[in-house]
């Protein structure tokens, strides 16, 4: 039973540094992105690939895994969001698929469908993590760090510029702001963020394959964001906690494998509609009355 | 499955497409759109439709590909030094019909007109006694209409399965964006264009690889020329 | 003395801003054309004309908002044409929106801080780096930010969200927020539109307090009177042309311009 729990908490870890990481864009930029998987898939890959092919330690692992999701999500921020914001949903769309075909048939780096296995387990410090409540201890304290950077970040002059870019960009543009530059440099800093879940991820799991990164698996991050509530930093751990109670929650109701993993999907989409419909600030925001205008 | 003769099925599958429009336009976008809300709630309402459909259909129907039978339609048929299928022809033919079908009907229809002056003004369409409520349903029945053929041609081409349409979907958001949003003949010059490169790139290239194509040629023609082909020069706001 | 036949103001000094053959077309119309005045330094320039004849289409073009087709806007002899919008505010050219764009759900003081000098505080590098100086950066931005507030009178208000503001203190805020940044160069997009009585009061003499601490005014009005009393100079635009341009008696006398601005 414990073991059970350690796995939901690693998860639950794992997952609040990606959610937190995707609010950076879709709640303070104001910017959706549908390539949250493929960073942390890029993560993942890069991390795993750097230990098994180059024997580089746990932190070199991470530093490349920040900067590879980095600038991956540069290279379609950059052209996409000097056009419009609403661009960058259908580029990153595109990105999530092209990053998941690379995974899936650059056969000589990624070993294709068959995935990657004996990855190994993180040397930090000379402490090998190999017990289940050790990982929990290393996942929160990668979810408090990244908490902790965007909240820096969002409490600041910096965070002012992005609620203002959010509230008005036209405005913002008039008082000097470079907003899409600003945008290019949020977005990198939620990619490397998102990458560095990754990285944790493929080193606890061990064995990564492409179907963990996949376009569900966006909109699942997504989820977490919007349910939890996009208007505050904790919004996202909140729907973390939650959704990921889900699966287990079905497990108990011994509902046969090849309908439960569909199921889970229902429910999520289910929730997501339902939530636009009578909710849409998610279960930490404001109950807002009567919406204006949207901008 | 249920063993009826195949025009009747593709009756059923456009009565079926152009419905399920309506009820979640009905039922589901009016209703946020008439809340104010923002467009990317509605967005992700879309988004948790498309998982939510998707899936049911794969618990309902089993997640395995669905191959309609085609019987003689698979025959080569010879154009010339081209090997064609019939099939490959019934595609074409069906594009194009569907095509200078939506043209006309947007040209002479009265219903047609509607959706074009909801299109340019909502607000001098209202004043002239159209019922906006209805065009957007009627926008919604047409566009998933059309969708359905689509959906049966791929189905006897390569086989149907839950979720298959979301890579459509991106090819197809792809394709209006280089053709110009707002444009259908841009939309199909835009599909040409992309179906065209992505056909090419395989010659060239291996298969797998055809998503990276469509995307790059997407990013080159966002960077180059955003408005697409036909599209309206991009206004980011009202100022 | 200067010649009494010369329109603008004796002894005037070289132009701060100077807007040559400005042209922009949308479709076959020609919002702005042939487009060219001068705005001079340390005082008020008011652009005036009929609806439609272009004067909004003027501020964008200038704050880069707009491509012009043709022309020419040198600022201190520096061409601002091309510019994106942010770069033009760099250069010292600033201004105000006739739906005032206030970031509504954010506070007065934010408004204002947001105009205020923080280039650390939004620099990623030195906001995780450079903490000591970050911090006191703020709290000079912050300082600064209050001068401001007081100088509009709207220091009481600090904490209230922008958008629960009454109008004339927004229409306040908008220009208090432009005054921060401390470029040389205010443009007024209908400053006093939408006030009437004891507002409108509170803000002529506001406008001209800008024009005492040294800064440059170009507004656009449609209030006739409010102009004549502001203006130090008045230009008078029509189907995107400059029909005249001088002191406000003038142009606000002249009985060929006044039928075009009443219309016939």
């Amino acid at each position: 039973m414990t073991a059970y729990l350690a796995h939901y908490l690693v998860m639950v870890g794992i997952y609040a540094i990606l959610a937190v990481s995707l609010n950076l864009l879709i709640g303070y930029s104001g910017i959706f992105s549908l390539a949250h998987a493929a960073i942390y898939g890029i993560g993942a890959y890069a991390s795993a690939l750097v230990a098994l092919k180059l024997g580089l330690g746990f932190w070199g692992g991470l530093v490349v895994a920040a900067g590879v999701g980095a600038f991956a999500s540069a290279l379609v921020a950059i052209p996409s969001l000097r056009v419009a914001g609403d661009y960058y949903v259908v580029a990153s769309f595109g990105l999530q698929v092209v990053v998941l075909a690379v995974f899936m048939n650059w056969t000589d780096l990624t070993n294709g469908h068959a995935g990657l296995p004996g990855i190994p387990r993180p040397n930090v410090f000379g402490w090998v993590i190999d017990e289940p409540f050790e990982y929990v201890f290393l996942s929160v304290a990668f979810a408090a760090l990244t908490y902790a950077v965007c909240w820096r970040l969002t409490n600041s002059a910096f965070g002012r510029v992005l609620q203002a870019i959010r509230d008005d960009e036209i405005a913002a543009q008039a008082m000097g702001k470079n907003v899409v530059q600003v945008k290019i440099v949020v977005a990198s800093i939620s990619s490397a963020l998102g990458a560095m879940a990754g990285s944790l991820y493929a080193h606890y799991i061990t064995y990564i394959n492409p179907s963990s990164f996949a376009l569900h698996e966006s909109i699942f991050i997504a989820s977490l964001v919007i349910l939890g509530g996009s208007e505050r930093l904790a919004g996202p751990i909140v729907g973390a906690f939650v959704l990921l109670a889900i699966p287990e929650a079905l497990k108990f109701l011994a509902i046969p494998d090849t309908v439960a993993a569909p199921l889970r999907q229902v429910i999520y989409g289910a929730l997501l509609v339902a939530f636009m419909l009578l909710r849409p600030e998610g279960l930490l925001g404001r109950a807002r009355t009567q919406a204006r205008d949207g901008r | 499955m249920l063993g009826l003769p195949l025009a009747l099925a593709v009756a059923g599958a456009i009565v079926a497409a152009a419905g399920s429009g309506m009820l979640i336009d009905r039922f589901i976008y009016q209703p946020l759109e008439r809340r104010g809300a923002l467009r990317t709630t509605l967005f992700i309402a879309s988004l948790g439709l498309l998982i939510l459909i998707e899936n049911l259909l794969a618990i309902v129907f089993k997640p395995d590909p669905l191959r309609l039978d085609v019987g003689r339609l698979a025959d080569a048929v010879q154009i010339g030094p081209v090997f064609l299928t019939w099939l490959h022809l019934v595609s074409v033919a069906t594009a194009a019909f569907a095509y200078l079908g939506l043209m006309a009907f947007l040209k002479y229809s009265r219903w047609g007109q509607a959706m074009r002056a909801v299109s340019s003004s909502p607000e001098m369409a209202r004043t002239v006694g159209i019922d906006l409520r209805r065009v957007h349903l009627l926008t919604y029945a047409v566009g998933s209409a059309i969708s359905a053929p689509a959906g049966i041609l791929v189905a006897m081409d390569v086989g149907a399965d839950p979720y298959r349409g979301t890579t459509y979907v991106l090819l197809a958001s792809v394709a209006v964006i280089m053709g110009g949003i707002g444009s259908i003949p841009g939309a199909l010059l835009g599909a040409l264009f992309l179906a065209l490169l992505e056909n090419l790139g395989v010659w060239k290239i291996a298969s797998e690889w055809q998503s990276t194509i469509s995307f790059g040629a997407f990013l080159i023609f966002i960077v180059l020329r955003p408005r697409g082909i036909f599209g309206r020069k991009i206004q980011s706001a009202e100022i | 003395m200067a010649a009494e036949a010369a329109p603008q103001r004796e002894a005037a000094p070289a132009p701060i801003m100077a807007v040559r053959g400005l042209a922009r077309a949308f479709g076959g119309i020609r919002a702005v054309d042939e487009c060219t005045f001068d705005v001079r330094p340390g005082l008020i320039t008011g652009l005036i004309g009929p609806n439609g004849a272009g004067k909004t289409t003027v501020f964008n073009l200038i704050t880069g908002f707009l491509k012009a087709d043709r022309g020419s806007i040198l600022l201190r002899g520096k061409e601002l044409l091309g510019l994106a919008p942010h770069e033009v505010e760099r250069r010292g050219v600033v201004r105000t929106f006739q739906h005032l764009r206030l970031w509504s759900k954010m506070t007065v003081l934010e408004n204002v801080l947001l105009g205020c000098a923080t280039p650390m505080g939004e620099s990623v590098f030195s906001l995780f780096l450079r903490t000591a100086a970050v911090r006191a950066e703020d709290t000079r931005a912050r300082e600064r930010a209050m001068e401001v507030l007081e100088f509009f009178g709207l220091a009481g208000r600090r904490h209230q969200l922008a958008e629960d503001l009454a109008y004339p203190e927004q229409k306040l805020l908008s220009m208090a927020r432009i005054f921060a940044t401390d470029a040389p160069v205010m443009l007024l997009d209908e400053p006093a539109s939408g006030l009437d009585g004891e507002s409108l009061r509170r803000i002529v003499p506001q406008v001209r307090r800008l024009v005492e601490h040294g800064k440059t005014v170009l507004l656009i009005e449609h209030n006739m009177e409010l102009i004549a009393e502001l203006s130090d100079v008045v230009v008078f635009l029509h189907q995107g042309r400059v029909l005249a341009a001088g002191a406000p008696a003038e142009i606000t006398r002249d009985p060929a311009l006044s039928e075009i601005y009443f219309g016939v």
